[in-house]
């Protein structure tokens, strides 16, 4: 493609200026990586003397410690259980209004589908409050069903938006050439719509539990004390300070592979589907 | 119609020559009505009831009655007063550095193609996969005492006056900065991206030089992703709750760990509420241009 023009003067501008680019890219990999690299080494050390640069003694020793304490297995058993079930009732509530909003016309489905934004408007934490004050009432404070719906709340936009698109995106053409050839209203939504719409579903549902695996306020606010996910537990660990290891191995056990299944999850959307559901 | 992401215009829906033929309006609302009771009950109505439970006063006689006095009673609390003017400030520093530090990345990523554009677009959304808590752990150890920062600083420049802004204010502002910046590139750039090529040479054309193509054409194009970036970090920061938590200073502290010490610690849910209250009422107006100006870019795709 040949430019000209302002922006082909702003490409000159900022290829005449290589350091430019060059030193965004410094600065963003310090301050963005910087803190990840940082408690990856804090994961395999014993020992870092002031002011070393690297860990002067190297370590696995706080692996065993850390997955043999129990508040850390509690934890992270009661974060896998509560994310399956979010993320489950998230799908048995969102996914079929999806389905309607992408297909099925009535009057209002515009602002209706747009009133899901709600969740952006208020400032997040207020809103928890409100809803543990209404939890207190009803003795929901300290219980998984507490927990559960006040995580749900978080799920909703994403797990409408995205399958909405989702349907939205597959060909209709497909589906009426199967029914015109005999097959069956419910056989074309099984083997032709829902094959289609797999990937972004399986997105949305990715993004949907490795949200609610790490929703911190929300359980912190109405679980405790009786129920601890694993970033209240993880808290506990920034609070008390006991040693320093012990969320550096957690950070690096559990961000791994929730960063591979977000990559996945991010490959099989369109680039803007995240951004949407900011509004953009 | 369309929605977001969605592509094209939605055919008219197929006749599926099914035996029963429920109206479609109905077997529409029957489906989506299970995510709006949820929306209902969980978000509007707390909402709604703390704002009619935080108004309302029972008198002596028993009735319920108009009152103002939990509100007197917020802005006659001298702890309370400052939270919320520590957490305004807080929020209008970290709004802006957002914008300051998102802006010039989104021009850059805009106006470049090639891999190291690629490179700083990656890094640029790479907080974005990486959980609050993890973050908020990460970051302490960075920029703490003795942190890397530190040791960077000492090692490069020699510079020793480092002071540490872990469980200082400005501690608050670096996370919750470095946990925005995402969504602030992702929301400017794809506005920035919105504006054509041939709309910018055609200013050129017609003798515009590069300063006047940006600030007659590039910024009012700009005007609604600004204002939505603006808008959603305002209400994002002001009601955060895990960084100022975890890496802000015991006092003042922000509404959010404000809230949860009244909620939980003094074991007060209705002066909680009065102050949850309080966060919607300061950023209602955020909140009514942010929902305008998202409302109104739907519109516009729809039609």
């Amino acid at each position: 493609m040949v430019r000209h023009g302002v922006v082909g003067r702003s490409l000159r501008l900022i290829a005449g200026w290589p350091w430019l680019g060059i030193c965004l890219f410094l600065l963003l990999a310090l301050v963005v990586m910087g803190p990840m690299l940082n408690v990856f080494l804090w994961a395999f050390t014993r020992n870092w003397a002031y002011p070393s640069l690297l860990p002067t003694v190297w370590s696995i020793e706080f692996w065993d410690d850390t997955f043999a304490r129990a508040d850390i297995l509690e934890g992270f058993i009661a974060s896998v259980w509560i994310s399956l079930i979010v993320t489950g009732l998230s799908a048995v509530i969102c996914l079929p209004a999806a389905y309607a909003f992408a297909r099925m016309q009535f009057p209002g489905r515009t602002f209706l589908l747009l009133s899901f934004l709600a969740t952006n408007a208020f400032p997040r934490f207020g809103l928890y409050i409100t809803i543990a004050v209404i939890f207190f009432r009803l003795r929901l404070i300290g219980t998984v069903p507490g927990v559960v719906l006040i995580q749900l709340v978080n799920t909703l936009l994403f797990m409408i938006w995205i399958p909405t698109a989702a349907f939205q995106g597959v060909d209709r053409a497909l589906e009426e050439a199967a029914l015109d050839v005999g097959a069956s209203p419910m056989r074309v939504f099984v083997q032709v719509t829902l094959p289609l719409v797999a990937p972004a579903l399986a997105a949305a549902l990715l993004l949907t539990f490795v949200g609610t695996f790490y929703e911190t306020q929300g359980a912190l606010l109405v679980g405790v004390p009786e129920v601890r996910t694993l970033p209240v537990v993880m808290i506990r660990l920034i609070n008390n300070q006991v040693v320093v290891q012990y969320g550096a191995i957690l950070s690096v056990a559990l961000w791994v592979p929730s960063l591979l299944l977000l990559i996945f999850a991010q490959r099989v959307l369109r680039g803007n589907t995240i951004a949407s559901g900011f509004g953009v | 119609m369309t929605v977001a992401g969605s592509r094209g215009t939605l055919p008219e829906p197929a006749t599926y020559s099914g035996r029963f033929r429920i109206p479609q309006s109905v077997l529409g609302y029957a489906l989506i009505l299970l995510p709006l009771i949820v929306m209902g009950t969980l978000i509007l109505y707390p909402a709604f009831l703390s704002i009619t439970d935080t108004l309302t006063e029972r008198s002596p006689g028993g009735s319920l009655q108009v009152s103002l006095a939990d509100y007197v009673e917020f802005f006659n609390t001298p702890l309370a007063v400052r939270n919320l003017a520590f957490s305004l400030r807080i929020t209008a520093v970290t709004v802006a550095v957002l914008f300051l530090a998102g802006f010039p990345i989104s021009l850059y990523l805009r106006f470049t193609h090639g891999r190291l554009g690629n490179l700083i677009q990656m890094l640029a959304l790479f907080p974005l996969f990486v959980p609050g808590i993890i973050a908020a752990y990460a970051l302490i150890r960075f920029i703490g005492d003795n942190g890397w920062l530190e040791r960077f600083l000492h090692l490069l420049f020699g510079y020793e006056g480092f002071t540490s802004p872990y469980l200082r204010p400005a501690g608050i502002v670096v996370g919750l900065a470095w946990e925005g910046i995402s969504i602030t590139v992702l929301i400017l750039t794809a506005g920035l991206s919105q504006i054509p090529d041939s709309l910018l040479e055609t200013a050129t054309d017609v003798g515009a030089n590069r300063w006047q193509a940006f600030w007659r054409i590039t910024m009012p194009l700009m005007k609604r992703s600004v204002l939505i970036v603006l808008t959603l970090n305002f209400l994002t920061v002001f009601g955060s709750f895990t960084i100022p938590y975890l890496l802000g200073p015991a006092s003042p502290e922000m509404m959010g760990p404000y809230m949860r010490r009244t909620f939980y610690d003094a074991n007060l849910p209705s002066r909680a509420q009065v102050q949850a209250v309080i966060t919607f009422l300061i950023s209602a107006v955020i909140s009514l241009l942010y929902v305008r100006s998202v409302v109104s870019q739907k519109v516009e795709e729809e039609s």
